[in-house]
């Protein structure tokens, strides 16, 4: 019984990561139609800009700040000068592009930090909480993490259902044509996109750093992890993402906690042929994909 | 308010359009007429600004269109509807009315002009709250028209309209053009493949064959000229 | 008529091969070590330009795929005394399961969902065989002993001459397989999925045989590879491997069968520049492992942003200026240079940027070329009909 909670628990705890990164990851596919592979390095990126600034003593917080604006701008920066010089060519291409930015960031911040893991300080503590007698494997940095990433959903959903700029962005991304026709600055709208959802993956990133080995290759098992949970969810909907990380999350953690831990990306894979098996379009795909 | 002079549009190595010049005076209603695969929709296109064309001038009032993106162009008070209307489904009756007057439009402007729209088209106020999707054909051409027409602009660009409506929808329609583009001094360029109705409601009419315009004239001489009608409007 | 380009394959093959067998008694045996590499990982990469060329996937686990053909290769020869012929093939064959296994949930919908599988297949395939490292060696991995030369020969050049005709006669069948319906079936899927249906075509099938084909020559190399360095462990086929591989076809030309010799040359001396420039700018023992990776990443993005077609498509494209002042070239298109489908917004100058940039491919006939024509017209007379 208590394997299984804190096996649940933990589940729920990578979950919510896993769905910062599949939002991040949806996002930007919503939006201009390339699934970023790069999202884990940029987050990586950014989150080794905060390790520095912590051990040159700047604060939890000014550190957290600076990474996401460092994430915003990087976003930005991408879609600007990697993904904009590929409009109107194959969708291949913008992907290719992104794989090569992987393998290129992870190589930036090994020769600057170095390819050791090492650890990485958690904002809050990281022991499990106390109920009377017992620990759970929940802790205050879990609770965080939860708060962090739901305030963040929230803050998306209402920026994109209730703002103007939220309804340019949804043209743009419905309808990239018209929008134009209607006066909408389509480039602009992308690049902002890009920098949101790189954003979003700067937040995971930081999230993820204390639960694992933090090295330059640390969120490449996160990337695969939010892939999963976005086609779980429907590579179009940001609610999705939120289900599909949880599922993953919780899955993967019984795959983890019963079976051992090297077999959890397996357990991913399994998951996720099954999901494109059975559903394809994922469990809240709001655009009719085509099947096959 | 629109002068054209000498516009080219080339595809590859198709000329799509080859030198075609005319006038599109404010408060009236310019036919732009033809057959399939004439060039008036590319015409549209090139001044909406989503062709880039390889010659020519277009100028609004003097202010000259060609060579900015399409979204320059829309801000400038250039309403562009395009042939299957592009409504945006994903999106309700009233997103699409409010994202039509985000451009041009200062905020405490903008519900007003959508209210107005309403009242034009009062099918539209019933569903506010619908996704685009849920509407009719018909429904969906007051939608996109009055989308355009919300961000109060100069010039109105229709890419036949009436396709796929009921006669009588069509008909309709064309009496709220004429109204319209008198009482705001609109400049409506109309492109239909339907020549009769677009002739009952022009004051100009301008003939474009195999990207070249070989008419510009009343719509009463041209609809009297019985050889040239047939040649070229089929009817 | 049907069998001239088979004629016309097979004797570029004996060409080729003539030119390697001379090759080969002249290098030292180390070289010829490296060339037999080469040969292994143009297998590998023809089977991936196959796959994401000419039929428009992408596939980041082509590396996990090429560990499994090691791996069985090496449990077969360490266990069977079967024939190497048999063994390759079972190794082969395996690979190709898997590869259907894939392959098959990945190609139900339109999009990057095989991108994204074939990657958690390549961080989590190695975890497996640590798990199970009883079977599969663990750290260490499995040893075997390569089949020995007959007579005299050098070993190394044996090895490689194996490797090069495995090479050999796997691209003369890609390249007649290009030709065929199936090759047709793989281009018109990618250029158009729902078009491809319209006309008749499975595309989900389609999509699946061209994964299995890469599938079964990657299997092909890892095991080709395992038969000249006698060993086989997971730290030969990390994730870098496949972005590598991707890197090298891209380099090379998707879709091109000849531009795979570029990228198998690269992903051979690649890493041994690396390291040396590593040592002589004393970077550091860490930055030289990760260097040769990161210049395949650079090329991933440069190679797509200036020329996506490769250095095949760059040398076509400069001979086809040269020619094209003499007499009319074919044009035709690679995976990374189709034009949109008409129905998309365009401006008029990123058409004719788009006209100027296409390629021809390797595999071109004027069979092929006549059908991109036909295709163009098509697209011509769509945009007309618009205007």
């Amino acid at each position: 019984m208590g394997l299984f909670v804190n096996v649940l628990l933990n589940g729920v705890t990578d979950g919510t990561i896993f769905a910062a990164v599949a939002l991040a990851l949806v996002l930007i596919h919503r939006a201009t139609g390339v699934v970023n592979f790069a999202q884990g390095a940029m987050g990586m990126l950014t989150t080794f800009v905060a390790f520095s600034l912590l051990t040159a003593g700047v604060g939890y917080w000014g550190a957290f700040v600076v990474a996401l604006a460092a994430g915003f701008v990087l976003g930005a920066l991408v879609e600007r000068v990697l993904i904009r010089p590929l409009e109107g060519k194959p969708p291949l291409n913008p992907v290719i592009v992104t794989i090569g930015l992987l393998v290129v960031l992870e190589g930036v911040a090994g020769s600057i930090w170095g390819n050791t893991s090492r650890g990485f300080p958690a904002a809050f503590s990281q022991s499990g909480i106390r109920f009377g007698h017992d620990t759970v494997a929940f802790s205050h940095f879990d609770v965080f993490i939860l708060v962090a990433v739901l305030a963040l959903m929230v803050g998306l959903l209402g920026l994109f259902r209730w703002t103007d700029l939220g309804l340019r962005m949804r043209a743009a991304a419905f309808a990239p044509v018209v929008a134009r026709l209607l006066g909408v600055r389509v480039g602009r709208t992308f690049s902002l996109g890009w920098a949101m959802a790189a954003t979003v993956g700067a937040l995971a990133a930081l999230l993820a750093a204390p639960l694992s080995s933090f090295s330059p290759y640390y969120m490449d098992l996160y990337l695969v992890y939010g892939f999963t949970a976005a086609v779980l969810g429907g590579l179009d909907s940001p609610v999705g993402a939120l289900v599909g990380g949880l599922v993953t999350g919780v899955s993967t953690s019984f795959v983890g906690g019963y079976l051992g831990s090297s077999l959890e990306p397996l357990g991913s894979l399994a998951l996720l042929l099954v999901v494109l098996m059975i559903r394809p379009q994922g469990l809240f795909a709001t655009t009719a994909a085509r099947r096959v | 308010m629109l002068s054209v002079e000498g516009l080219s549009v080339r595809y590859g190595a198709v000329e799509a359009l080859d030198g075609v010049s005319f006038e599109a005076a404010g408060g009236a209603i310019t036919a732009v007429l033809g057959a399939n695969g004439a060039g008036k929709t590319t015409l549209l296109r090139a001044l909406s600004g989503l062709v880039r064309p390889r010659a020519g001038t277009a100028d609004l009032d003097g202010t000259p269109l060609v060579g900015r993106p399409p979204e320059a162009i829309a801000r400038l008070g250039v309403a562009h509807v395009p042939e299957g209307r592009g409504v945006i489904v994903e999106l309700t009756v009233d997103e699409n009315l409010r994202l039509g007057t985000l451009a041009r439009l200062p905020r405490g402007d903008r519900r007003p002009a959508i209210e107005e729209v309403y009242r034009l088209f009062p099918p539209l106020d019933g569903r506010r709250h619908r996704h685009a999707s849920t509407l009719s054909g018909g429904e969906r051409q007051m939608l996109a028209i009055g989308r355009a027409l919300v961000s109060k602009p100069k010039v109105l660009l229709l890419d036949e309209p009436s396709l796929g409506l009921a006669p009588a929808v069509t008909a309709q329609l064309m009496a709220t053009l004429v109204d319209l583009s008198r009482r705001r001094d609109l400049c409506v360029v109309l492109v239909e493949q339907n020549a009769r109705s677009a002739l009952s409601v022009a004051q100009w009419a301008v003939v474009i064959n195999l990207g070249r315009v070989v008419l510009a004239d009343q719509p009463e001489r041209l609809a009297s000229d019985d050889q040239l009608r047939h040649h070229y409007l089929g009817f | 008529m049907a069998g001239q380009p088979l004629v016309r394959h097979l004797v570029l093959a004996l060409a080729a091969a003539a030119g390697f067998y001379l090759l080969t008694s002249v290098l030292s045996p180390y070289d010829n070590f490296q060339v037999g590499e080469i040969a292994a990982y143009a297998v590998a990469l023809a089977g991936l330009s196959v796959l994401t060329g000419v039929n428009g996937q992408i596939s980041l686990g082509h590396g996990a795929l090429m560990a499994v053909g090691a791996y069985s290769f090496g449990l077969l020869m360490t266990h069977t005394q079967l024939n190497l012929m048999v063994e390759l093939l079972a190794a082969v064959g395996l690979t190709t399961v898997l590869g259907i296994a894939v392959g098959i949930p990945s190609a139900r919908l339109a999009g990057p969902y095989l991108a994204g599988v074939t990657l958690m297949l390549a961080l989590g395939l190695p975890l497996l065989a640590d798990q199970y490292s009883s079977t599969f060696g663990g750290d260490q991995g499995l040893t075997i002993t390569p089949p020995a030369a007959p007579g005299s020969l050098d070993p190394e050049r044996w090895l490689a001459w194996i490797q090069i005709a495995a090479a050999l006669v796997t691209i003369v069948l890609l390249a007649n397989l290009l030709r065929s319906r199936f090759g047709r079936a793989f281009r018109a899927v990618r250029d158009d999925e729902v078009a491809a249906e319209l006309a008749g075509i499975h595309v989900g099938r389609t999509k699946v045989l061209a994964f299995a084909v890469s599938a079964a020559c990657a299997g092909l190399a890892g095991a080709l590879l395992v038969l000249s360095t006698g060993i086989v462990n997971t730290g030969e086929f990390p994730l870098s491997l496949s972005i590598d591989l991707l890197a090298g076809m891209v380099l090379g030309g998707a879709g091109s069968l000849m531009g795979v010799w570029w990228g198998a040359v690269a992903l051979v001396y690649l890493p041994q520049w690396s390291t040396s420039v590593a040592g002589s700018l004393s970077l550091g023992n860490g930055v030289s492992a990760y260097l040769a990776t990161v210049v395949f990443g650079l090329i991933l993005i440069v190679v797509m942003l200036v020329a996506p077609s490769g250095l095949q498509g760059l040398l076509r494209w400069t001979g086809g200026r040269l020619l094209s002042t003499l007499r009319w070239v074919p044009a035709s298109v690679t995976a990374l240079e189709v034009r949109q489908p008409a129905n998309q917004e365009k401006d008029q100058e990123s058409q004719e940027k788009d006209q100027e940039s296409q390629e021809s491919q390797e595999s071109q006939e004027s069979q092929e070329s006549q059908e991109s024509q036909e295709s163009q017209d098509k697209q011509d007379r769509t945009e007309r009909s618009e205007a």
